[in-house]
C-alpha cells in the first residue's frame, strides 16, 4: 500500500512524540536503578556516577526478590500452559465446526477481555472465601487460586488468536489425513500441530507477557505465599516516600523479559494484535 | 469395488433447498465415472458423503455391497484428492506419500519400497527429498496423486483434482489419471464441472444439477442422447442452439415444428411421441456441429444473416441470426465466412432433439434409464 508522504510524515512525528513519551521516563528510570542511594532524587539529577548493583542486591537477597521472581514465573508459565491446553482445542473446535450459539459464545468469549479486572477480582475474592468457609477448599493466596483466575484474560486471548491461525488452514489438511487412515485428533496432531506451531509459540509468549504484567488480580487473590514481582514492585512506595532505585531495580527485573520476548516475538504480536481488526 | 448410492438426501443447516436431492447412483467396479454439473450443483457433497467427511441426512451408502454410511472416513478403504489441498506443508514429498502408510503401522522397508514405487509411476521420483515451497502446483498434485494410490484403496474419489493447474498440465495430468486408473483398475470418482474433461476421461458421465442426478450414462449416451434439456444445454461446447415452439400437424399427417421465423418437418422418430400433441409447446434443440450453410433454400433451412465470426483453429464458430434468433453453426475454417453474408442454415433432421417445454423432458423414447432400484446392495 503506498500511503502519501505527509502521512507517512505525520505517522513518524506521532510515533516519535510517544517514543519520546514512553522511553524518557522508563530511561531515566532505569539509569536510578544503577545509582547509590544518596543520589537517587538529587536535584539537579546526577547523571554522572558509579553505576552500583547495590539496590539489585537489596531487593533481591534482603528483600526476597527472587521468591517474588519465582512466584511470577510459576503462576505466569502455569497459567498459559493452562490456558493452552484449555484453549488451543477450543479455538480448534470454533474455526472448524458450526455448532448452537458458537457464534454468541465467540462474541462472549472477546467481551471477557474487555472487562476490568476489578470485576473479575472482587467476585473471584467472595467466591475463594466462600469455598474456604464452606468446603473447606483454600484458594485464597495460592498457585492454583490465581491460575484459575488468570484463565478470565488469558483463555479468550488463546481462543482469539489459536481461532485465527486455524481459520487460516484449510479444513481439506484433517479431511485428507483423516481419508488417509487417522481419526480426527490423530490428524490435529500429526498435521495440523506441526503447521500452526509457531503460532502456539507466539500466542504462549503474549499469553506470558500478559500474565507476568498482571498486577489487580494478584494485590486482590495474592497474599504473602504467591506474592508477585510486579506486588512486590508496590511494596517500594510506603506512606512518607519511595525507594525509588529499589523500585527502579524490580521494575527493571519485570521489563527486561518483556521486552525480549516482545523483541523475538514483534512480528507474530503486530499479527496476534491486529486479528479483530482485519477479519 | 461397486459404490451404491441410495436414496441419498443431504441438507445444511441455513439452507432452504438440500444440497444433494435424494440422489440415487451405482457405480461399477472398475468404472471411472465423472460426477458432472455446474457450480453448486452437489457435487462434492456426494463426494464428501462417499467418503465419510459428510454424514447424510437419509439414504445410504455401500462399497462392495458393505453398508459403510456409518463408518469414519478412514474405515472405508476409499482415497480422496481434493482440490485445494495437496501437501501437508510440514513434510517433504517422500514423507507426504509415506504418511497413509504410518497409520497402518507398515515395516520400514516395506515403506521405503511402497513410496518410490508410487513416486515413479505419476514421474516425481526425483522430487522426493524436496519441500512444499520447492515443488510446482502440478508436482504438488502428482504428489497428492502419489498418496492417494499408495494404500492401494478400491475406490478413487478425485474433487476437480486438476482445476488450479494451467491448461496443458491438465491435459497432460488427466491423461496420466486416465493411466492410473488402467493400471490399478480401481473404481475411480471423479468430480469436475468441465464437460470437456468429463467427456475425455469419462467411462460413465453423472449429470448433476440442483443437487439431482439429470442423467447417468456413456459420455456418447448424454452427449447424443440428452434425457433434458438440461443435460442437452449443458454438455457439449459449443453449446446446443435452443427453441421454443409450437407442434403442428399439415394435410398428410406429418408432423412439423413452428418456430419464431421458420418451421420444420420432424423425422420419424419423433412421431410416436408427438402424435397426440398438436398445439404443445416444445423445445427444439440442435448442436452447432448438426448445422450446414446451404446456398440454396430447401426442406428444414432456414434463411439468415452471419453476425460474428470465432476462429477455433481448423473450424470456426460463426454466429447467424434467424429472425430473432442467433445460431451458433460450426463451419470448417476454409469455408471464409465472412460477418454479413447471407446464408441458408440447413439443420440435420437425424441430430434434432425436442424436449418437453413444461417438464423439459426429452421427446425422444429410445433412452437408457437410469439405475434401476433392484441393482442396490448386490440383490
Ligand atoms: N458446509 C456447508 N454449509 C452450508 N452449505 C453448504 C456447505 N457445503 C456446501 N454447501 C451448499 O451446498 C450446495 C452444494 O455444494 P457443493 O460444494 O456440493 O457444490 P459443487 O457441485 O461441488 O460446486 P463447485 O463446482 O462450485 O465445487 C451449494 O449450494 C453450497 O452452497
Ligand atoms: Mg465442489
Amino acid at each position: 500500500m503506498r500511503v502519501p508522504r505527509s502521512e507517512r510524515i505525520l505517522a513518524y512525528v506521532i510515533l516519535i512524540v510517544m517514543a519520546i513519551l514512553v522511553l524518557v521516563p522508563v530511561l531515566a528510570g532505569s539509569v536510578t536503578a544503577f545509582k547509590p542511594q544518596i543520589i537517587w532524587v538529587s536535584s539537579p539529577p546526577t547523571w554522572i556516577f558509579e553505576p552500583t548493583l547495590e539496590n539489585f542486591e537489596f531487593v533481591f537477597f534482603t528483600r526476597k526478590g527472587w521468591l517474588f521472581l519465582r512466584n511470577s514465573l510459576i503462576i505466569s508459565i502455569g497459567s498459559v500452559v493452562i490456558a493452552l491446553i484449555l484453549g488451543v482445542p477450543a479455538a480448534y473446535a470454533f474455526a472448524r465446526f458450526r455448532f448452537r450459539s458458537s457464534k454468541a459464545l465467540m462474541q462472549w468469549l472477546i467481551s471477557l477481555r474487555m472487562i476490568p479486572p476489578i470485576v473479575v477480582g472482587l467476585p473471584f475474592y467472595a467466591m475463594f472465601l466462600y469455598l474456604e468457609r464452606g468446603l473447606g477448599v483454600g484458594l485464597r493466596d495460592t498457585f492454583p487460586g490465581l491460575i484459575i483466575t488468570y484463565q478470565t484474560f488469558l483463555l479468550p486471548l488463546v481462543i482469539w488468536m489459536m481461532r485465527g491461525y486455524f481459520a487460516e488452514l484449510p479444513a481439506a489438511m484433517e479431511e485428507s489425513a483423516m481419508v488417509e487412515g487417522y481419526t480426527r485428533l490423530g490428524a490435529l496432531w500429526r498435521v495440523v500441530l506441526p503447521v500452526v506451531w509457531p503460532g502456539i509459540v507466539a500466542t504462549a509468549i503474549l499469553n506470558f507477557i500478559f500474565a507476568w504484567n498482571e498486577f489487580f488480580l494478584a494485590l486482590i487473590l495474592a497474599g504473602n505465599r504467591t506474592s508477585t514481582l510486579p506486588m512486590s514492585a508496590g511494596t517500594y512506595i510506603v506512606r512518607t516516600r519511595v525507594e525509588w532505585g529499589n523500585l527502579f531495580s524490580v521494575n527493571l527485573i519485570i521489563m527486561v523479559p518483556v521486552i525480549v520476548l516482545t523483541i523475538i516475538l514483534r512480528r507474530q504480536l503486530v499479527k496476534g494484535l491486529t486479528f479483530g481488526i482485519l477479519e | 469395488m461397486r459404490v451404491v448410492l441410495k436414496d441419498l438426501v443431504k441438507r445444511f443447516a441455513n439452507s432452504d433447498r438440500a444440497a444433494v436431492n435424494n440422489i440415487n447412483l451405482l457405480i461399477e467396479e472398475g468404472e471411472l465415472a465423472v460426477l458432472l454439473g455446474p457450480s453448486g450443483c452437489g457435487k462434492t457433497t456426494t463426494l464428501r458423503m462417499i467418503a465419510g467427511l459428510e454424514q447424510p441426512d437419509s439414504g445410504r451408502i455401500a462399497i462392495a455391497e458393505r453398508d459403510i454410511t456409518n463408518l469414519a472416513p478412514k474405515d472405508r478403504g476409499v482415497a480422496m484428492v481434493f482440490q485445494n489441498f495437496s501437501m501437508y506443508p510440514t513434510m517433504n514429498v517422500y514423507d507426504n506419500i509415506a504418511f497413509p502408510l504410518h497409520a497402518v503401522k507398515m515395516k520400514r522397508g516395506e515403506i521405503d519400497r511402497t513410496v518410490r514405487e508410487m513416486a515413479r509411476l505419476v514421474n516425481i521420483d526425483h522430487l522426493l527429498g524436496r519441500s512444499v515451497r520447492q515443488v510446482s502446483g502440478g508436482e504438488a498434485q502428482r504428489v497428492a496423486l502419489a498418496r492417494a494410490m499408495v494404500r492401494r484403496p478400491q475406490v478413487f474419489l478425485m474433487d476437480e483434482p486438476l482445476s488450479n493447474l494451467d491448461a496443458k498440465l491438465r491435459v497432460q495430468l488427466r491423461t496420466e489419471i486416465k493411466r492410473l486408473h488402467q493400471d490399478t483398475g480401481a473404481t475411480f470418482i471423479f468430480v469436475t464441472h468441465d464437460q470437456e474433461e468429463a467427456m475425455t476421461l469419462g467411462d460413465k458421465i453423472i449429470v448433476m444439477n440442483n443437487g439431482d442426478i439429470q442423467q447417468a450414462g456413456t459420455p456418447h449416451e448424454v452427449f447424443f442422447a440428452p434425457r433434458n434439456a438440461f443435460v442437452a444445454n449443458f454438455v457439449g461446447t459449443p453449446s446446443m442452439n435452443m427453441l421454443t415452439g409450437a407442434v403442428s400437424q399439415d394435410e398428410s399427417g406429418g408432423i412439423r415444428l413452428q418456430l419464431p421465423g421458420f418451421d420444420l418437418s420432424l423425422p420419424e422418430r419423433f412421431s410416436r411421441g408427438l402424435e397426440n400433441m398438436t398445439g404443445n409447446r416444445v423445445i427444439w434443440g440442435i448442436r452447432p456441429e448438426a448445422i450446414k450453410l446451404a446456398a440454396e433454400p430447401g426442406e428444414n433451412c432456414a434463411p439468415g444473416e452471419v453476425e460474428l465470426v470465432e476462429a477455433l483453429g481448423s473450424r470456426d464458430l460463426i454466429f447467424v441470426r434467424v429472425a430473432e434468433q442467433l445460431f451458433g453453426v460450426i463451419v470448417d475454417a476454409l469455408e471464409s465466412v465472412a460477418v454479413g453474408d447471407n446464408c441458408h442454415l440447413h439443420f440435420a433432421a437425424a441430430q434434432m432433439h425436442l424436449f418437453d417445454a413444461e417438464s423439459e423432458r426429452s421427446l425422444l423414447n429410445n433412452l437408457p434409464s437410469a439405475v434401476p432400484p433392484s441393482q442396490w446392495g448386490g440383490g
